[in-house]
């Protein structure tokens, strides 16, 4: 039986105990709507709810209200039961409920405690603890966003070291990144596979393992994906701003829509999470059911990830991290345009319908994005345990020639000397996923 | 369920050390700084300039000015005093300046705000839908002078407020002693939409042609429905109103300088004080909420426009007679924003219980400061409304807010 398989089974015997009885009504948003949405979850976020549930059920009932004393008590002072609270999904006015609560901050605190004594219940001796596996973050800045070598390191106080690079000499006439992540046939003293199809280290392999966003259209070859001879996925999920552009500007265009005839902001996330999404959906979106669902709450939970593709990236990297914990998360960040005049103020729908304008690449301002975001993606991952020891995150700028290396010291582009061929970069990068 | 985490709960506070000590490095330069700063005032030239306007019984009047959310690291810090020169070089030299001012209540638009107003920590529905649940100091005043409506505006460019910003549901109190409140950026907006429906788009392109289309939208749409209540009980607008706000379009649109909702905010609101000079005007940009949508630059391009926009609004108090020598301004953020590496995506948002997200600070200018200075004592937003409540003569309501002791009038 398979680690999946095992949990599958522990939360099926969970259910028939009866553990939902013994939840407090703040969970139950959260793990009914998990539960009822079940395919559309990633392998990590199956195993939380799973491991949350055993966990309970494993509990007497005693053990159970000590573990859940603190949040109930808490319910009770925040005064749920006279709430309009929704147990069966999250909604916004449960969300704005809780969060003007007084007791809130103490609630999120009480609610994680309950999170972690399951987590570490999963880790005790006998249960199927998490293998340390080497992970990799790799983001590009571009050649067309122009960065200061002087201060584009500054945000990262130290924490990594900044490394020059070598001249690009790639025989096929590649971009640098896509040289990185996709496969080099035929050239001398450069790996064979790419850092999207190395093979990998994980005993149960998904292609939730390995992400790639694009703020622009996507990799230019695909050639080498099992999608160019079947019908099946590209082995990784690949989700590109560019490639969205239906579903982004349909998506908006009925969020808008639909605020004028509608009084309540559930409402309108009620009718958006249900709106059929395929047809606006790229192939290798709308063939995951869990990837096509991804997007939506992408979308819906805002951040700008409907607007600029920098922002899609950056928040599409940090709910991957969240939800799906990969091996692997590469981005590119790319540049958008300045706002229009008297438009600018109107950016929640498509500029360039409403005002015809020719756009204007806003290059500094991009580039600035670009920079904080980058970081941003960096401590979204090290927010969980998974990222924080054996995680190596490459951040390049390639309009200086360098890359921003945080690594533990046993990453042997350590001893490499200055400038680093971009192909020895590749060698390590690849060796450090195999 | 806030976006974020599972049920919302992960925060992990330990990437925020770095950052954290960035701040404190930071606070340290811009209080030296800020020392030299004051220190030049305290030359006769400063004096001069403070005699000045301590001159009798002239009625006090009030200007304050809300930004939206930014954080102390983006302004007064050594590294955020370059994105706002105006406040810091030419108005901090003469202004109270109160280094900590907490936002310790609900951390979003309508609440933070109303919590500002009322002097009571505000726990509302985030939407506007229900009025601040005690009386405004535009109600307070106004009940206590018995002044006109026209002497008490809210001008503002956030989408978050509506018109219940300008009045609570107190029985005693209420509308009918609340604010006239009017949302310049949501006149825009209506005339982005209508030009839009009505294939009129190039006309957005053309800066000859933008103000017939504001022009337009004010016309043929309810004022409600913009969310002003400046209109009169036959639901048309009262006659100088209406040429107040054309002139403030068409001085919007001919000035030919940036086009943003606070922009619009700012040229109405020089427009209300020319043409009714009222005692009490809230004045609330937003342009640095460009933040949520997750665009550092234009954010920081927002932090900008506050602080120029601010200080042309100082320019205006000192150039115009109604407001010379008379007039508190009170300049401040609603709250900050979260910190870098938080799990509500740092910038983006405001709701992270963190000092980054609470801590902001104010500045205060006029006839109720004695002298210039830097009070790192902590005070609160709801300490506004009793002291500005005060300044106008009246007594203060009970409220959990304290009357601040270095303004008087």
């Amino acid at each position: 039986m398979t680690i999946s398989e095992q949990h599958r089974e522990d939360m099926r015997s969970a259910l028939e105990k009866g553990v939902l009885q013994r939840l407090p009504i703040t969970f139950l948003p959260f793990v009914n709507q998990q539960i009822r949405e079940w395919v559309y979850l990633f392998p990590n976020e199956r195993q939380s709810v799973e491991k949350l549930l055993h966990y309970v059920a494993e509990l007497s009932t005693g053990e159970s209200s000590a573990l859940f004393k603190d949040v109930i008590q808490l319910e009770e002072k925040m005064g749920v039961g006279h709430w309009h609270f929704s147990t069966t999904e999250q909604t916004i006015e449960n969300a704005s409920e809780l969060a003007r609560s007084p007791y809130f901050q103490e609630w999120r605190r009480a609610v994680q405690a309950v999170f972690d004594a399951a987590d570490q219940y999963a880790l005790q001796p006998g249960s199927a603890a998490e293998e340390v596996q080497h992970r990799l973050v790799i983001l590009d800045i571009p050649q067309t966003l122009v960065v200061d070598p002087s201060i584009v390191w500054r945000r990262w106080q130290g924490i990594g070291k900044s490394l020059n690079l070598g001249p690009f000499t790639s025989a096929n006439d590649r971009e640098f990144f896509e040289f990185l992540l996709t496969p080099s046939p035929g050239e001398p003293g450069t790996p064979t596979s790419g850092l999207l199809n190395a093979p990998g280290n994980r005993r149960e392999l998904s292609s939730a393992d390995r992400w790639f966003l694009d703020a622009g259209e996507g990799l230019n070859d695909l050639s080498w994906t099992p999608t160019a001879s079947t019908n099946s996925s590209l082995g990784f999920i690949s989700l590109s701003y560019g490639r969205l552009g239906l579903y982004r500007e349909t998506f908006s265009h009925e969020m808008n829509t639909m605020r004028k005839d509608l009084a309540d902001a559930d409402d309108v996330l009620d009718r958006l999470r249900k709106v059929d999404v395929t047809a606006w959906c790229p192939p290798e979106v709308s063939a995951d059911l869990a990837v096509k669902e991804f997007v939506r709450s992408l979308f819906l939970s805002g951040n700008g990830a409907v607007l600029f593709g920098n922002s899609f990236v950056e928040w599409g990297a940090s709910e991957a991290f969240r939800r799906a914990r990969p091996s692997m998360v590469a981005a590119r960040f790319g540049m958008r345009a300045k706002p229009k005049p008297f438009t600018g103020v109107a950016v929640f729908d498509n500029p360039n319908q409403i005002n015809p304008a020719p756009s204007v690449d806003d290059l500094a301002g991009s580039a600035a994005d670009a920079e904080i975001l980058a970081l941003y993606i960096w401590l979204a991952a090290t927010r969980y345990a998974e990222y924080r020891s054996a995680t190596v995150c490459v951040v390049l700028a390639e309009s200086i020639s360098q890359a921003y290396v945080i690594a533990p010291s046993e990453f042997p582009l350590w001893q490499e000397a200055e400038p680093v061929s971009r192909s020895s970069l590749k060698g390590a990068l690849c060796n450090w996923m195999a | 369920m806030e976006s974020g985490d599972r049920l919302d709960t992960h925060f992990d506070s330990t990437n925020l050390s770095g950052p954290d000590l960035l701040v404190d490095a930071s606070k340290r330069r811009f209080l030296q700084a800020a020392g030299i700063l004051v220190a030049g005032m305290m030359l006769p030239k400063g004096y001069a300039e403070i005699t000045e306007r301590a001159s009798g019984d002239l009625e006090q009047k009030v200007l304050l000015v809300v930004i939206g959310g930014v954080r102390r690291v983006e302004t007064f810090s050594g590294d955020g005093l370059v994105n706002i020169p105006h406040l810091a070089s030419d108005l901090l030299p003469r202004s109270l300046f109160y280094l900590h001012a907490r936002n310790e209540g609900v951390t979003a638009h309508f609440n933070a705000i109303s919590s500002i107003l009322t002097g009571n920590w505000q726990r509302l529905d985030d939407w506007g839908k229900v009025a601040p649940a005690t009386p405004t100091f535009f109600e307070q005043f106004r009940k206590s002078a018995r002044v006109d409506r026209n002497e008490t505006w809210v001008v503002a460019s956030n989408k978050a407020l509506t018109s219940l910003i300008g009045a609570s549901s107190d029985s005693n109190y209420g509308p009918a002693y609340g604010a006239n409140v009017v949302f310049p950026k949501q006149l825009m907006l209506m005339a982005v939409e209508e030009a839009l429906r009505s294939g009129r788009t190039e006309n957005m392109a053309d800066r000859s042609k933008v103000e017939s289309e504001l022009e337009n939208a004010m016309q043929g749409s309810n004022y409600e429905g913009l969310g002003w209540n400046v209109f009169e009980a036959t639901g048309r607008l009262d006659p100088r109103v209406e040429g107040t706000i054309k002139t403030a379009i068409a001085s919007f649109v001919r000035d030919g300088g940036a086009t943003s909702g606070d922009e619009l905010t700012f040229f109405m609101t020089r427009e209300i004080m020319r043409k009714f000079s009222p005692k009490v005007l809230v004045v609330a940009f937003s342009d640095v909420e460009a933040a949520h949508f997750g665009s550092y630059s234009l954010h920081l391009a927002g932090i900008h426009a506050a602080d120029r926009l601010s200080y042309q609004l100082w320019q205006e108090v000192e150039s115009n007679p109604a407001y010379r020598g008379r007039t508190t301004m009170l300049i401040l953020p609603e709250f900050g924003r979260d910190p870098d590496g938080s799990s509500t995506n740092g910038f983006f948002n405001h709701r992270a219980h963190e000092e980054s997200t609470m801590d902001t600070w104010m500045m205060a200018l006029g006839p109720a400061v004695d002298r210039p200075q830097i009070v790192e004592r902590p005070i609160r937003h709801i300490d506004i409304c009793p002291t500005l409540t005060a300044l106008l003569g009246c007594s203060p309501l009970e409220s959990q807010g304290l009357k601040l002791t270095e303004l008087h009038g």
